[in-house]
């Protein structure tokens, strides 16, 4: 026989931790509420016994309001539940018992598993773990989710819970004497005023008439006092008298007063507890020192991720050029055609290969990033930069993944989904994208190289403050126009900070890394094999002469577009429809399509120049390809989760037409401007 | 007066909460409701502030706490 057990908590209590350290799947982990969106699901085996384990949405309530929280609510009332372990975060246990107040009048059996006890102590603390189960009716297991502590006597609760039929002694030693007719204080843990519970009296007999298999009336009735939008609509009573206005207020308040009472008799805080989180706050979100503190870790984030990236990048340069190298000897040996191997070793090798070759950059950037949100810092940027970005309409949280969005497009679009502003979050999907991310890099080394010798550093470090600029530029662009005028606004908990834990993180990196290895897997590899096929055939079949190929058909049509913005090269249009694939592959393009062999190199480069010269392809020229490479359409990795995070193709197809146009306008002032200059 | 005019270091009690509903009931379950003890730990520009309700600290945006009003100011 098997059972199933739901898992809940607030957001940042510890349940996805707890829930990994049962199942070990890997799911994500962050400081951020609502993370758990989906329904995360996984199986164990307890004494030749299965067990089910659902990992539900992160959630401060129960009411109908979210998405979320009806999920959560639908789920812990049907069958399908047998257990519910309510995950309490310790060291807000006010905050957090809040739910677990709603849980309990749900009426399914539910542990309360203790976490972060740990923390609770270290501050010198303690909860008097003998009568906080008194009060509220359920077992009480002190758990560590992070150091794996307490998990086995928590799942053995839970078993031995599933059948209680009966609750635990609930003994509530009030202050007061209750002349209510009917004394609840044995049978429910949240017991309200005499006027609510004459309320609710009236209202379950109503209920019960009318609905004679409902489950659970007394929870119906609180939610028809609390105006509960599902229970009114599928359970109405008609009861004017009584029903005469919204309790929700009083029902709330008078739930923070027993929480209250319980935190008065089970916590016992220490005096001389002057929290490390206040003195570091002092500093990192100081008035004067916050926003220098923030640049500064940013800067460190930057420089481990291009310095030291780079630096392992180079060996896997090499590796991948002795793959292709290989491969490509290898398969002539063994007779294979020559259109086999160019697929293989030009398309997919180059194609793919390129893109594992960022690895180790993606890898430390997200490290650094995972570091910073487990510690919690991250959330504290929200606050730090709020003052900015107010003045631009959206909320200081937007910032995250705009910052995010310097390393790659795709997990900072991800990112936005922390933003609550549905507004806010179409907003910085619309301006993510112009953050230079690090595959546009490529781009600048070798045109700045090639054209502005001298100062190819200052020309990259423009064009990273460039596209930070068109951000900014384009959401008070917004800002100003939009007539809806409903301002993102900053709410956002700041969890104690932490020493990050290996796991959490492992797991966090781990995650992104794999979404890129997928994405080099798939997008990226189809993505090869479209422009190989364009590249390697022409109207007569195979052909190795690319100006007789569809690219060249293409690009050819398109120098129309690509001319009053300096770019009206055939072989530069089809790069850069080509880069939508992924943007560095404007560069591995270029060195294909003028017949380079090693771009990168010195010799390389001059040759490329000297061609693009006699096209009449100069330093404005180049500039102007730069700007246009920073802000055109995103990649297609980042599209796609453009389409995915909005849940639609038209957004999709508005945000690349919108990047677009942006691109084209600016590319177009910079090369007129250019042109009075020159 | 408004929270937003309140200074770090002292403590307040919530009276009136003006803010569109899917907020206020946001604030309402982290037990920001009429009488709730605010205390104010942080406080930067026109009144970005990070505040402690109920055990949870709360970083907060100017266009939510001017438009919350509070009363008293102990330390």
């Amino acid at each position: 026989m098997s059972m199933t057990i739901g898992f809940i908590g607030n957001p940042n209590c510890g349940k996805t931790t707890l829930f990994n350290a049962y199942t070990g799947a890997n799911l994500k982990v962050a400081n951020w509420p609502g993370v758990t969106v989906e329904r995360t699901e996984g199986t164990i085996t307890r004494n030749g016994e299965e067990i089910r384990l659902v990992d539900l949405p992160g959630t401060y309530s129960l009411t109908s309001y979210t998405m979320e929280e009806q999920v959560a609510r639908n789920f812990i009332m049907s069958e399908e539940a047998d257990v519910i372990i309510d995950v309490v975060d310790a060291s807000v246990l006010e905050r957090n018992l809040y739910l677990t107040l709603q849980l309990l009048e749900l009426g399914k059996p539910v542990v309360v598993a203790l976490n972060m006890m740990d923390i609770v102590k270290k501050r010198g603390a303690e909860i008097d773990m003998h009568r906080l189960p008194e009060m509220l009716g359920c077992p009480v297991i002190p758990i560590s989710a992070r150091k794996r502590t307490g998990l086995s006597i928590l799942m053995h609760a839970a078993e031995h819970h599933k059948d209680a039929q009966v609750h635990d002694p609930l003994i509530h030693e009030h202050a007061y004497d209750s002349g209510h007719r009917h004394d609840h204080h044995a049978e429910f843990a949240m017991v309200y005023s005499d006027e609510i519970e004459d309320k609710i009296d009236v209202i379950m007999d109503a209920l019960s008439e009318k609905y004679p298999d409902i489950e659970n009336p007394r929870w119906h009735a609180i939610k028809l006092l609390e105006q509960d939008g599902e229970v009114c609509r599928n359970y109405p009573v008609d009861l004017p008298d009584v029903l005469d206005r919204s309790y929700e207020s009083d029902i709330i308040n008078q739930k923070y007063d027993f929480i209250q009472e319980i935190i008065d008799e089970v916590l016992v805080k220490s005096e001389k507890a002057e929290a490390l989180t206040e003195k570091i706050d002092g500093l990192l979100t100081s008035r004067i020192w916050g926003v220098p503190c923030f640049l500064a870790i940013m800067a460190v984030v930057f420089i481990l991720t291009f310095a030291f990236g780079d630096w392992i990048k180079g060996f896997m340069e090499v590796g991948i050029d002795s793959l292709s190298s290989g491969l490509s000897e290898g398969l002539e040996a063994l007779g294979a055609s020559p259109v086999i191997i160019s697929l293989i070793v030009d398309g997919i090798v180059a194609g793919v290969g390129g893109i594992l070759t960022f690895l180790p950059n993606i890898f430390i950037l997200f490290l650094a990033l995972a570091l910073l949100e487990d510690s919690g810092y991250m959330s504290r940027v929200a606050y730090v930069m709020e003052g900015i970005m107010s003045r631009l309409g959206v909320s200081g949280r937007a910032f995250i993944p705009m910052i995010l969005g310097f390393g790659c497009t795709v997990p900072a679009i991800m990112a936005s989904r922390t933003l609550e502003n549905v507004r806010d979050r179409q907003k910085i999907m619309l301006v993510t994208p112009f953050m230079s991310c690090s595959a546009r890099l490529p781009i600048y080394i070798l045109f700045s190289g090639m054209f502005f010798p001298d100062s190819p550093a200052l020309i990259a470090f423009c064009l990273y403050v460039g596209g930070l600029l068109t951000a900014i530029i384009v959401l008070a662009v917004f800002h100003a126009v939009d007539k809806r005028r409903d301002p993102g606004r900053l709410l956002i908990e700041l969890p104690d900070y932490k020493l990050p834990g290996a796991r959490t993180v492992g797991i966090y990196v781990w995650e992104k890394v794999k979404d890129y290895l997928t994405k080099a897997g798939t997008t990226i590899f189809i993505a090869s094999i479209i422009l190989w096929a364009l590249m390697s055939f022409g109207s007569g079949g195979y052909t190795s002469d690319m100006t007789e190929s569809f690219a060249a058909v293409i690009g050819k049509a398109l120098v129309p577009f690509f001319a009053p913005v300096g770019l009206g090269i055939w072989q530069i249009a089809v790069a850069l429809i080509a880069g939508i694939s992924a943007k560095e592959v404007v560069v591995s393009s270029c060195a294909v399509l003028f017949g380079i062999g090693n771009i990168n190199s010195a010799d390389g480069m001059s040759e490329m120049a000297g061609i693009l010269a006699s096209l009449g392809f100069g330093q404005l020229n180049a500039l102007c390809l730069m700007v246009f490479c920073l802000l055109y359409i995103p990649c297609a990795a980042t599209l796609a989760t453009i389409r995915k995070e909005a849940g639609s193709t038209k957004w999709m197809f508005i945000a690349a037409g919108f990047q677009l146009a942006v691109a084209w306008a600016v590319t177009f002032i910079v090369y007129r401007i250019g042109l009075l200059i020159v | 007066m408004k929270l937003s005019q309140c200074v770090p270091g002292k403590t307040y009690r919530v009276k009136n909460i003006d803010l569109p509903e899917a907020l206020a009931k946001r604030l309402e379950v982290l037990g920001m409701i009429e009488n709730t003890p605010i205390s104010v730990y942080n406080r930067k520009g026109r009144g970005i502030l990070i505040v402690y309700v109920r055990g949870t600290r709360l970083a907060l945006g100017v266009n939510i706490t001017e438009n919350i009003t509070v009363e008293g100011g102990d330390n």
